[in-house]
């Protein structure tokens, strides 16, 4: 079992240093921005100015998750990201195309995926385990799993997130592509600390995780899923699901054989908006209602945002 | 008023993102690499060298140059007026 020790989130709900927001949040507006902390509260005016908006949320995550697990120093750092640093990729390709000469190197330096794990490592001054996983929908369930795994090999406190940003680009992209999405794209970055002790902070505990690529048989992958942790779909308190693709009952049309309970299922992505990690939001939003209410018990956040890709993560109480 | 080093402070603001900082609130003499001045890094080295080209069509080919051309204000004025004289 692995306890969920400290969560923040930046995105376009007002979660960042509020607890119990999974109470009260509304479903996105077409409208909806992303709403941001005063980051000079977290992040040393030399660094910021160079930091995009993933970078940003990303930074000032993982530092306020440092402080509400009330540790110094995390003994490794784990990032997922679907797609990176954006703006920062947009901005030096832009470069590369208008400049003639010297390229200024800032936004090269910064394109990189692995530059929210390095940021936070250097504004914190972590010198331990660094990693970042990117695997499009399921990078955080990746991550996730990295985690789980230096916990079982005698870590303590480990930092794990996911963060994607998203740029104007995009939505030309999706309108190119004629994609119908139901959902805004947004941004969004979550940060968890995650302990293999308990302690008084605990939210939920992460019971397994699993990312599956090339998915065939998604209803009978998350039977073997549940089976494999001794449960059933029925012992289920809470689903929550990327409504991207639903059935005439609501449900995505993958999962209508798994008789899900509607009022067991909530669709993530009308809080969080599209971006690839919205899971780690969902994470989130699972421990944050966990912690609100002691009848949830057992919570599947069931990733299927893409349809080739299945990321599985069962949360437990931590009484349970 | 000596109009360039007026325009490198405000070229450099911009080409670094110094955020709060006026033209101002840099004095010609400050160190520019040093916590009492602007408090720049590598990285921001690497900056200046494209500021001095895409600005002024100054290549900086030698390290040693720009480590001395780089101090303050000052030395960067000093430094262009010599290239382009």
């Amino acid at each position: 079992m692995y306890y969920i020790s400290a969560a923040s989130t930046i995105s376009h709900q007002p979660t960042f240093q509020n607890v119990g927001f999974s109470t009260h949040i509304e479903p996105l507006q077409e409208t909806s921005v992303l709403l941001t902390p005063d980051y000079k509260g977290f992040i040393d005016a030399g660094l910021l100015r160079r930091m995009s908006k993933i970078l940003r949320m990303s930074v000032a995550c993982a530092k306020d998750c440092i402080g509400q697990a009330g540790i110094d120093q995390p003994d490794a750092i784990i990032v997922g990201t679907g797609l990176g640093c954006l703006l920062d990729t947009e901005k030096f390709l832009n470069n590369v195309l208008t400049i003639e000469g010297l390229l200024p190197p800032t936004s090269f330096i910064q394109s990189t995926h692995n530059t929210m794990a390095g940021q936070i490592s250097l504004s914190i001054g972590n010198h331990g385990y660094n990693m970042t996983h990117t695997q499009n929908s399921i990078s955080f369930e990746n991550a996730l799993l990295d985690a789980m795994l230096l916990l079982e090999e005698g870590e303590r406190n480990v930092l794990i997130g996911a963060a994607d940003e998203a740029i104007d680009f995009l939505n030309v992209i999706s309108e190119k592509l004629h994609l119908q999405l139901q959902h805004s794209l947004t941004s969004g970055a979550s940060f968890f600390i995650l302990s293999k002790q308990k302690n008084d902070h605990a939210l939920a505990c992460v019971k397994d995780t699993q990312a599956i690529g090339l998915v065939n048989d998604v209803t009978g992958q998350i039977k073997d899923f549940l089976a494999g942790n001794e449960m059933k779909v029925q012992d289920l308190d809470l689903v929550l699901l990327p409504g991207t693709s639903h059935h005439s009952d609501g449900l995505p049309a993958s999962l209508a054989s798994l008789n899900l309970e509607e009022n067991k299922c909530v669709d993530y992505l009308r809080f969080s908006g599209i971006y690839p990690t919205a899971s780690a939001f969902a994470m989130h939003l699972a421990a944050d209602k966990m912690k609100a209410d002691k009848s949830l018990k057992n919570v599947l956040i069931c990733n299927t945002l893409i349809q080739s890709n299945l990321g599985l993560t069962l949360l437990q109480s931590v009484e349970a | 008023m000596d109009n360039l080093k007026e325009d490198l402070k405000k070229q450099i603001i911009e080409q670094l993102n110094l955020e709060d900082i006026t033209p101002t609130d840099i004095a010609d003499d400050a160190l520019l690499f040093d916590d009492g001045g602007l408090g720049l890094d590598s990285i921001d080295a690497l900056e200046l060298i494209v500021l001095l080209e895409k600005y002024h069509g100054i290549q900086v080919v030698n390290p040693e140059e720009g480590k001395v051309a780089f101090r303050s204000i000052d030395t960067m004025a000093e430094y262009i007026r010599k290239r382009k004289s």
